[in-house]
């Protein structure tokens, strides 16, 4: 190791120590401003539901991805309810029959817990879905049409997924994430993981029509709801973006990996070009300062 | 989510940012304070120049590149998103991205190749360089793969990160936009935050004292003693 730059490092980290003692006092009190939890925003237990469940759930309303949860408190006790609910996976895990059933109804998809759920507030929750029950209430499932598709429908569906037309309340077009087959070009983007990033199959996951339309409406994974939750997407455009997918389960199979290959290879071809483009625009560098001066001397011989 | 990764994020995209921040924040200042002619990033092209040439000059175009990218898209996400709103503008930006991306990689091969290879070179490199270069190629190796597998960086940074890096600015921390990320992003993340968290004491302050004024100076007048090729003697 350098001795200059190892006498500096000890130098720095020793002043960096003196400074952090000094404003102990002001960091802690920045920390705890910082982080300090800041409490989960007021919102009732209906509110909570429809953000949080209903992209999955109904109440009365039929099965969704997830069962329908009218008078769940009769199928399961409480207790086993609010072990599941926060952490389905450790249930499943464990091999409890019940939670099994479930995860084979869903088709292998496993229950994301919803976000900021408390003691308190899964006790809120189950209190709201027993007394909607008895009420005999519908929640969610519902909104998106039954009929089929029209060819305009399916025109502002692409037009929505690709962002050429924006969603109303401002969210991102679908294609920043999500693709399907019938994307065509260098196809949609796959950041969610494999294989939800591609749509083209997800009647098959999440259980039709329906579901995803509910999906669509109160996004249940923590990116699209913190991306769709003061901008979400309104029932006709849901539909539109339905017909898209359906158009893609029809016609295409699921995207495959051409279209990664392609965009590697193009950007593989840039990046050689620009090699040679420096080498081309500095093909008279400076390369050394001995061999320089060696043939200046052997030309300066020569002459 | 798990409590430990849900742990794990509070560490990384909450704690971490502000804790780089503020060394990155302090270490700069103090530095050119107690030691302003250590700001450079102590160039060794004077002892071997041709490997130089390959590392460098690809690294420094497709490093500025990139993060200027990175920079637009954090300061006007809606026009990175407008522009993207056609397919064929989308791919032209993300491919040229992906050019300037895999130029960074490259240069930063020939540099680390460069150092492990020419003895001189690696006479003068410290411990913390070579922490420097690891945590770079960390950077750019999982900048290139995110590129690659999960297209399209530009549309999802401008609608995922940059509210993410608002929120830590206007110290209202979300992490609802980062909890569900891949792997491979959230390294890229906190990668970042690293080499932000050691730059103040390594050769990267360098980017803080950027020549600029070259763009923009008078020319100067630079007189060689030596002898002319067209009035031979004469000198």
């Amino acid at each position: 190791m350098n001795p200059h730059s190892c006498r500096y490092w000890s130098e720095a980290a020793r002043s960096l120590a003196v400074v952090l003692v000094r404003l102990r006092f002001v960091l802690a009190a920045a920390a705890i401003f910082l982080f300090l939890p800041a409490g989960a925003p007021a919102q009732d237990a209906a509110a909570f539901f429809k953000q949080n469940c209903s992209s999955c759930h109904t109440i009365g309303g039929g099965r969704l991805a997830g069962p329908d949860l009218k008078n769940v408190h009769t199928r399961r006790d409480r207790a086993w309810l609010k072990q599941y609910i926060p952490n389905p996976r450790a249930m499943m895990d464990r091999g409890d029959p019940y939670a099994l059933k479930l995860l084979q109804s869903a088709q292998g998809v496993i229950m994301p817990p919803p976000q900021g759920l408390t003691d308190a507030r899964l006790d809120e929750i189950l209190n709201f879905i027993e007394a909607e029950s008895k009420s005999g209430r519908v929640w969610g499932g519902g909104g998106i049409s039954d009929r089929p598709y029209t060819a305009a429908d399916l025109v502002t569906g692409r037009g929505l997924f690709t962002g050429t037309t924006p969603l109303s309340k401002g969210g991102p077009a679908c294609i920043s994430c999500h693709t399907v087959g019938t994307l065509g070009g260098l196809g949609g983007g796959r950041l969610a993981p494999f294989p939800q990033y591609d749509l083209t199959r997800v009647y098959e996951r999440l259980g039709g029509r329906k579901a995803v339309g509910a999906w669509l409406s109160a996004p249940a994974t923590p990116t699209m709801q913190a991306l769709f939750k003061n901008r979400p997407i309104q029932t006709d455009e849901a539909f539109a973006i339905l017909a898209t997918i359906e158009d893609a389960a029809a016609n295409s199979g699921e995207a495959d990996a051409v279209p990664l290959l392609d965009f590697f290879l193009m950007g593989l071809g840039g990046a050689v070009l620009g090699l040679v483009t420096f080498g081309t625009a500095w093909r008279t560098r400076f390369r050394s300062v001995r061999g320089s001066m060696v043939r200046g001397e052997l030309q300066r011989g020569e002459e | 989510m798990n409590t430990t990764a849900a742990n794990w994020d509070q560490i990384l995209f909450v704690v971490l940012p502000y804790a780089v921040m503020f060394v990155f924040l302090l270490g700069t200042i103090m530095r050119y304070r107690k030691a302003p002619f250590t700001y450079s990033s102590l160039s060794s092209q004077f002892l071997e120049n041709q490997q130089h040439f390959w590392g460098l000059v690809p690294f420094h175009y497709g490093i500025i590149t990139v993060l200027s990218g990175h920079v637009i898209a954090f300061l006007i996400p809606r026009q990175v998103l407008l522009w993207n709103s056609r397919p064929l503008r989308l791919y032209v930006l993300e491919i040229s991205a992906l050019i300037f991306g895999l130029l960074t990689l490259v240069g930063l091969g020939g540099c680390i190749t460069r150092r492990l290879t020419v003895s001189k070179i690696r006479e003068v490199t410290s411990l913390l360089d070579w922490h420097v270069f690891a945590l770079l190629l960390v950077q750019v190796a999982s900048g290139v793969y995110v590129a690659v597998f999960h297209p399209w960086g530009s549309s999802w940074f401008a609608s995922v990160l940059s509210p993410y890096l608002w929120s830590l600015v206007k110290f209202q921390p979300d992490l609802g936009y980062v909890a569900a990320l891949p792997f491979a992003v959230k390294l890229h993340i906190a990668s970042a935050y690293a080499i932000i968290g050691l730059a103040p004491f390594t050769r990267l302050v360098h980017v803080l004292v950027v020549p600029n004024p070259y763009l923009w100076r008078k020319p100067q007048v630079v007189r060689w003693y030596r002898p002319s090729r067209s009035t031979p003697g004469n000198s």
